[in-house]
């Protein structure tokens, strides 16, 4: 057991015993080959099940939503699901006393799929040291430098360490360089008109409706998604150029001051379609004009659902 | 009989085919595996280990299939015939193939048939292609089908060394190849030891024999509930899965077109009735759904299970979650609740 996971245990167990929560949300080992899955932690005896490493791939800020309010939730968190966790607090989801995080200082997720990529899918005993990870393939042991296979989100990373936690775990790792964002927002937005309207309509409309993406986003909690309404009909539900490009425009936007570009759509999405370079150019617009960045504490609304009544804007109020 | 193809054939052979037929067979498209027409250039992948990630029934049962469109000028409807090119789907495995059988019972049946359906169905020759390696989350036999069962297939091909030994199991399979070498007797025995050979090792992920006995007794449980804690509603698994084939209607109206969309019974809006009422109100009803129509009602109706073991649910489930870790946790869950009392 790695020594993270030791420590990340017996804080839970802590956490646990002295009923200091309801339940506790982390990862638990593989049914499936390499894929540690959520899981609900209510008694101190499930806890052999406790996983924690970079094959964790999803954002578990996104099961805050479904307890009600009154439950005591642990949550162990990265940092960009700290601050998934720390914008829904803002979007008044779950009240902060009711919230106990358990950072941990993250090395990135490794994207499964760029493993398989390169050696094939029927690799088995996956396990990590420091900067390494391995994998055994057809009985031979491979390694990788963690860097080669990690999800292209977390190579991006601008912030790696949990923002607001109860208790951190592990020691800090160097912040992210934002001018690595800026270059891929950058080298989308060099393309040209065509160009730009081109990669789009390949990644959209290879879309199968299938909503992974949406259901995999801590912040896609509406009771009713716009494309699930039926009177009146905001999109088509078709996959047909105009249903899908509708779908990944919109859900982008609705993404803006919002995404904390932790990269769980694309690591759920079944088609292997890109979704962060609309996300990523939409925060760093945010960044650049209102000097936001979505849940970097828990308390300031996103410029886009705050108002006053002073606005300069009159038309706001 | 069993016929040889060489490999080094194959090339000519999908050309002589291209002159009749349009084929069809896997191919990596923007880096995902799936059925496309070949090409004079495309590479097919027929050797690898892992199945096609979208599934072959859009070959018959398409995503979004329109039915009708609305004319404004003449206003009047016109019907959207279907009138597909006689194809050969090529590489389908057993799975898969199966599969299409189990659809044939919802869109043949005596009183009424799906004319879209039939329609591909008898312009269409499969091909299949037996699994020499299958996966670690294939279990084909463990749903009563194997790695080179044939159901469903005019044709099955099993890849030995440099070679296919093609069976048919259908005129129309028949006539596909009957220009190609006969194998000998032994080598006809040595494909069918390799055939049992590759069943055998598959390993047996659940038991079947009382399964739907066991999930009728857990319906009104909170076994759906626990099993489904982590599920996130998406359509992954349903829309991956090659026996799934719920649909839903709509008018998209901008385009005067009635079309058909595949739809999934992990959606919440699926079961959402016009009242606001809805009878399967969270993921666990919804999860209870999936797996009792595969292991429960489809029994019932067709006395076959609804699933053929191709694993893409479990490959691809966003939060990892194991259908068969989910029937094996459903028998320790009535043995250790309901019989514990």
């Amino acid at each position: 057991m790695s020594e993270i996971k030791a420590k990340l245990r017996s804080e839970i167990e802590r956490l646990l015993k002295d009923r200091f929560v309801d339940v506790f949300i982390a990862f638990k080992k593989a049914d499936a080959p390499l894929r540690p899955q959520p899981a609900f932690f209510r008694n101190t005896n499930e806890l052999d099940d406790l996983e924690y490493n970079g094959l964790c791939q999803n954002n578990l800020a996104n099961y805050l939503t479904r307890y009600p309010k009154d439950t005591k939730i642990g949550i162990v968190v990265r940092g960009c699901e700290s601050r998934s966790v720390n914008a829904l607090v803002v979007e008044k989801q779950h009240p902060r006393e009711n919230l106990y995080m358990i950072g941990i200082p993250c090395q990135g997720i490794v994207d499964i799929r760029k493993i398989f990529n390169r050696v094939g899918e029927e690799v088995a005993n996956y396990s990590e040291f420091q900067d390494e990870v391995s994998v055994v393939f057809k009985g031979e042991q491979i390694k990788f430098p963690r860097k080669e296979v990690l999800h292209d989100s977390c190579l991006r990373c601008v912030h790696p360490n949990p923002i607001n936690p109860d208790i951190l775990l592990g020691d800090p790792v160097p912040e992210g360089d934002p001018s690595i964002v800026r270059q891929s927002v950058e080298s989308f937005q060099a393309l040209d008109k065509e160009k730009r309207y081109a990669l789009f309509r390949q990644e959209a409309e290879r879309c199968i409706r299938c909503y992974a993406c949406r259901e995999a986003c801590p912040m896609c909690y509406c009771t009713e998604c716009f494309v699930d309404h039926a009177t009146p009909r905001w999109t088509e539900t078709s996959i047909s150029p105009a249903g899908t490009q509708a779908w990944h425009l919109i859900r982008a936007f609705h993404m803006a001051g919002r995404c904390t570009s932790c990269g769980a759509c694309e690591r759920a999405c079944p088609m292997d379609i890109k979704l962060t370079y609309l996300t990523d150019k939409l925060n760093e617009d945010m960044l650049a004009t209102y000097q936001f960045e979505a849940g970097m504490d828990d308390t300031t609304q996103p410029p886009f659902a705050s108002f006053n009544l002073d606005d300069k804007n009159r038309f706001v109020v | 009989m069993i016929y040889i193809l060489e490999k080094k054939k194959l090339d000519q052979t999908l050309q002589d085919w291209s002159s009749k037929y349009e084929v069809i067979a896997p191919q990596f498209v923007d880096g995902v595996l799936q059925f496309h027409p070949v090409h004079p250039n495309s590479e097919l992948a027929l050797n690898e280990s892992i199945n096609t990630r979208y599934p072959p029934k859009s070959l018959f049962l398409p995503q979004s299939e329109v039915m009708l469109r609305y004319n404004p000028k003449s206003n009047q409807l016109e019907d959207v015939k279907v009138l597909p090119e006689e194809r050969i789907i090529l590489g389908i495995r057993p799975c898969d193939a199966y599969a299409v059988t189990l659809l044939d019972t919802v869109f043949i049946t005596e009183e009424n048939s799906d004319p879209y359906w039939l329609a591909r169905r008898s312009s269409t020759i499969i091909v299949g292609l037996g699994c020499n390696n299958p996966h670690s989350t294939c279990f084909c036999t463990t749903v009563g089908n194997g790695p080179f069962n044939h159901e469903g297939m005019d044709a099955l091909m099993t890849e030995m060394d440099d070679v296919y030994f093609i069976e048919p199991f259908s005129d129309k399979g028949d006539a596909l190849f009957s220009g190609l070498p006969i194998a000998s007797e032994e080598e006809q025995l040595k494909v069918k030891r390799h055939q049992t050979q590759v069943t055998e090792s598959m390993t047996i992920a659940f038991e079947t024999e009382n399964l739907k006995q066991t999930l009728d007794n857990l319906f009104d449980t909170d076994f759906w509930g626990k099993i489904s804690e982590s599920c996130l509603g998406c359509g992954v698994c349903t829309f991956l899965c090659p026996t799934c084939f719920c649909f839903d209607i709509v008018d998209e109206v901008q385009r005067n077109e009635r079309v058909r969309n595949w739809d999934t019974c992990m959606f919440r809006i699926y079961s959402q009735e016009a009242s606001g009422h809805n009878p399967r109100p969270t993921r666990a009803e919804r999860t209870r759904q999936r797996l009792m129509h595969k292991y429960s009602y489809l029994p019932d109706q067709i006395g076959k299970i609804g699933c053929t073991g191709c694993g893409r649910c479990v490959r691809y489930c966003p939060v990892g979650l194991d259908i068969r870790a989910m029937l094996r946790a459903a028998s320790d869950f009535e043995s250790e609740v309901i019989h514990a009392g």
